[in-house]
């Protein structure tokens, strides 16, 4: 089920009611809705996955008890390494099975030697990446004793299913979100008026930021060939907000879903665009993948310590494991290595913590050097994201050969009006709400209530404005 | 919680009065580019205007054609009006089944016709309907029917389009609107025809195409038929001819012969004409002068035929 459709319009209030006036007073029935909705939720869209999810969520639950009962460590070793071989299996047997099987057959072919294996017409499903991560933060913090296994089994069910970011995150960890099970919640009418607050914003970002670049993004990608540089360019810029916007829209519709049902995830993304340098973007773009990479890869390879060889091993060892995960797909591997080479002279030259606060923390305006850090930070990103969206390396270094030309300083070709207005606009508001949780958290919020309720109207008006009605769908939906 | 309810509900009503002022204010002052969500075009394609207002002057006709594109470009009144029938053509872009059941609650009581000549297509049948809806709400009169047609499409534009039609209509807004009779290559013909300016097909390959019959539609034209037949009125199912290049391409045609062929009287003069592409049409499935004179004369032949106790 999409966040942006009629049939989410229609579960959403069903199961919200259902779970503050049916469940109410029961702990273990709203957990229990949870689940099924959550169920109901992914089935929407293949409910044959829903297995998946099932069999996951049995093995850690089981694997979590089972490292509770043992001190041995060799013993414990192996119910963690059970845990990650079993979710690491399915999540790679699912997502990279034809891109190895792919990758052997030209090896071989390489060194003179023609096979031809069988590849599977393997169907992704939905959200793997996601909840196969999420369920693995549990047995880890439990092995490593962060965490006390949970023995509610449906408590354990909700937090792997969670329907608002079962499909494309935040990834949660379970030392945030588990324990959110196990109190009892309590309506609170700020939260929730907050919740819908976000899930607005985060319907305007995805709707009409998103969505509208991406017919230009899909118009300029596909014919590059036939483009200007600045063209080419202004279609690189416009990925970038297609990315943004959809991902992070899609997380604040999460986050504000989760809040209407009593519970708090975590902030995924911190106003990237606004970055000085590299590490600060990083610190601030998909903030529950990062931290993830970090706690669970990067800190125990040595992190950050050790000799200058292993910091740069660690830090190629992240990005591109995290670009590996965003698909089975070379692209996605130079676009994880392309920014640990944006990120190494930054680290090299421990310069990678000066940018730890808000930018113009205590100013209306940035300065003019603020002005220039973002702009370079978000055109090493833009470059990036090129990687990201073309359909092969080839295309990839071909469009930005392109994009360097004499016709980079001409007009664009490509140039909707409309689009470069409302990405003024949206950047305004981001800019004004860059201190907040989402941009529009407390926008408005020292005028008269009408302004900030014409201003939500308005809001909603340009939704309808310019939905797309032939249907879209979320961009990390294939991750 | 009765606070939350009570701020939603609030917030509902005001929103709903904000965004009809909006889409008011709106369809006046910005941009094109800027109303994605609401084309109101007065006097779009095939002169629509023009069509809807002649409408309201005529009465008590022999034939009526109704259909997409290819009923206004396809059926000449001239040719018609010159064997002896008082016809009208009723004929709008992408019309569907669910328009055509809109048009004729309006307008059959006044036609009253004697014949319909109704065209039909797979895709027509596949279709939304919405191309069509908003035509027919920026140049008709906009009534009871106009809401019940919106909420069957059920699709955001035609909300748009309507509201602002009735806002419009509120004001008497088209009143100075004068639609010209030649637009670039198409002249309005009385009683509701367009010639285009003679011009010949020039091949180009095309992908193959696919239709998807609509409940909808199937339900909204059976409605159609019942109300022909309870009126007494005579009707023909006709598939207009396209070219042969792309009528090859369209899969299902077969499904669909045989569905029309149990509703009623049914010719596809995609296999009763010999037609060439590069001749008789002026693009991939829409006629020239000269194939339309081949197709009107053909099927004025197999009305008198079939009808001649009539007249």
């Amino acid at each position: 089920m999409l966040f942006n459709s009629l049939d989410f319009a229609v579960f959403l209030p069903i199961v919200f009611v259902l779970y503050w006036f049916m469940a109410k007073a029961n702990l273990k029935l709203q957990n229990l809705l949870i689940v099924l909705a959550s169920y109901v939720f992914y089935g929407w869209w293949d409910y044959r996955f829903l297995s998946l999810i099932l069999f996951s969520t049995l093995i850690d639950y089981f694997i979590g008890l089972r490292l509770n009962k043992t001190s041995l460590t060799i013993n414990r070793k192996l119910l963690l390494w059970g845990s990650i071989g079993v979710n690491v299996g399915l999540l790679g047997f699912f997502k990279y099975y034809n891109f190895f099987i792919d990758n052997f057959t030209v090896a071989f072919s390489f060194f003179g030697k023609a096979i031809s294996p069988n590849t599977l017409n393997i169907i992704l499903p939905v959200g793997i990446s996601f909840y196969t991560f999420q369920t693995l933060s549990y047995t880890i913090d439990v092995y490593k004793k962060k965490l006390k296994p949970t023995n509610n089994f449906v408590a354990f069910a909700a937090f792997v299913s969670f329907f608002p970011q079962l499909v494309a995150g935040p990834i949660e960890r379970a030392t945030n979100l588990l324990p959110q099970f196990y109190k009892k919640r309590k309506f609170e009418y700020n939260k929730a008026v907050d919740g819908l607050r976000q899930i607005l914003w985060g319907l305007f970002k995805k709707i009409v930021i998103a969505d509208n670049c991406a017919t230009y993004v899909n118009i300029i990608f596909d014919n590059y060939t036939e483009y200007s540089g600045s063209t080419l360019f202004l279609g690189g810029m416009f990925f970038a907000f297609q990315i943004y916007g959809d991902f992070s829209g899609y997380s604040d519709i999460a986050i504000g879903t989760a809040r209407l049902f009593g519970f708090n995830l975590k902030q995924n993304f911190a106003f990237p665009y606004f970055s000085r340098d590299i590490a600060e973007f990083w610190r601030r773009w998909h903030i529950s993948l990062s931290t993830w990479f970090r706690d669970y890869l990067y800190i125990p390879l040595g992190g950050s310590r050790g000799s200058k060889w292993n910091q740069v091993r660690n830090v190629f060892i992240i990005f591109l494991v995290s670009g590996f995960w965003h698909g089975a797909n070379w692209t996605f591997i130079i676009w994880g290595g392309l920014n640990a080479l944006y990120f190494l002279p930054i680290l090299l030259l421990k310069r990678n913590r000066i940018n730890t606060n808000v930018v113009a923390e205590n100013s209306l305006f940035p300065s003019i050097i603020e002005i220039f850090k973002m702009l370079a930070t978000f055109i090493l990103t833009v470059i990036a994201w090129i990687f990201f969206r073309s359909e092969n390396i080839i295309q990839a270094f071909d469009y930005i050969y392109r994009i360097v030309d004499k016709t980079l300083l001409s007009i664009p070709i490509v140039r909707p009006s409309f689009l470069l207005v409302f990405i003024m606009f949206f950047l305004s508001v981001e800019w004004v709400g860059r201190k907040d949780a989402f941009a529009i958290e407390k926008f408005f919020f020292k005028k008269h209530k009408i302004i900030r309720m014409s201003f939500y109207a308005f809001l909603i008006f340009l939704i309808f404005m310019f939905v797309k009605t032939e249907g879209t769908v979320f961009i990390y939906f294939q991750f | 919680m009765f606070n939350f309810f009570k701020s939603i509900v609030s917030f509902a009503f005001l929103f709903i009065i904000f965004y009809v002022v909006l889409i008011c204010v709106w369809g006046d002052y910005a941009p094109l580019s800027f109303k994605k969500n609401l084309q109101y075009k007065l006097g779009s394609y095939g002169h629509m205007y023009s069509r809807m207002q002649e409408i309201k002057t005529v009465k008590d006709i022999d034939v009526l054609f109704l259909g997409s594109s290819h009923t206004y470009r396809g059926f000449d009144t001239r040719i018609f009006k010159n064997d002896g029938f008082k016809v009208f053509n009723l004929g709008s872009s992408a019309q569907t089944p669910i328009q055509t059941e809109l048009l004729l609650k309006r307008y059959l009581d006044s036609l009253s016709p004697k014949i319909v000549v109704f065209e039909v297509n797979p895709f027509s049948f596949s279709s939304d309907g919405v191309e069509s809806s908003l035509d027919l709400f920026a140049n008709d009169k906009n009534d009871l029917y106009s809401i019940i047609n919106a909420v069957r499409i059920n699709h955001i534009k035609t909300y748009n389009v309507l509201i602002y039609s009735f806002y419009r209509e509120l004001f008497n807004m088209n009143k100075k609107f004068v639609e010209q009779k030649v637009k670039n290559e198409d002249t309005y013909v009385v009683n509701g025809y367009v010639e285009k300016k003679m011009r010949y097909f020039v091949d180009k390959p095309i992908q193959k195409l696919q239709s998807n019959i609509s409940k909808k539609q199937i339900s909204a034209f059976e409605n159609i038929l019942t109300k022909l037949k309870n009126e007494g009125i005579e009707y023909y199912l006709v598939q207009a001819p396209i070219t042969k290049s792309r009528y090859l391409k369209i899969t299902g045609t077969k499904d669909f012969d045989d569905l029309m062929k149990d509703k009623g009287t049914y010719y596809n003069f995609n296999y009763i004409l010999n037609l060439t592409d590069s001749l008789h049409f002026y693009d991939s499935h829409h006629l020239n002068q000269e194939g339309v004179k081949i197709f009107n004369n053909d099927l004025i032949q197999r009305i008198l035929k079939k009808i001649n106790y009539l007249f």
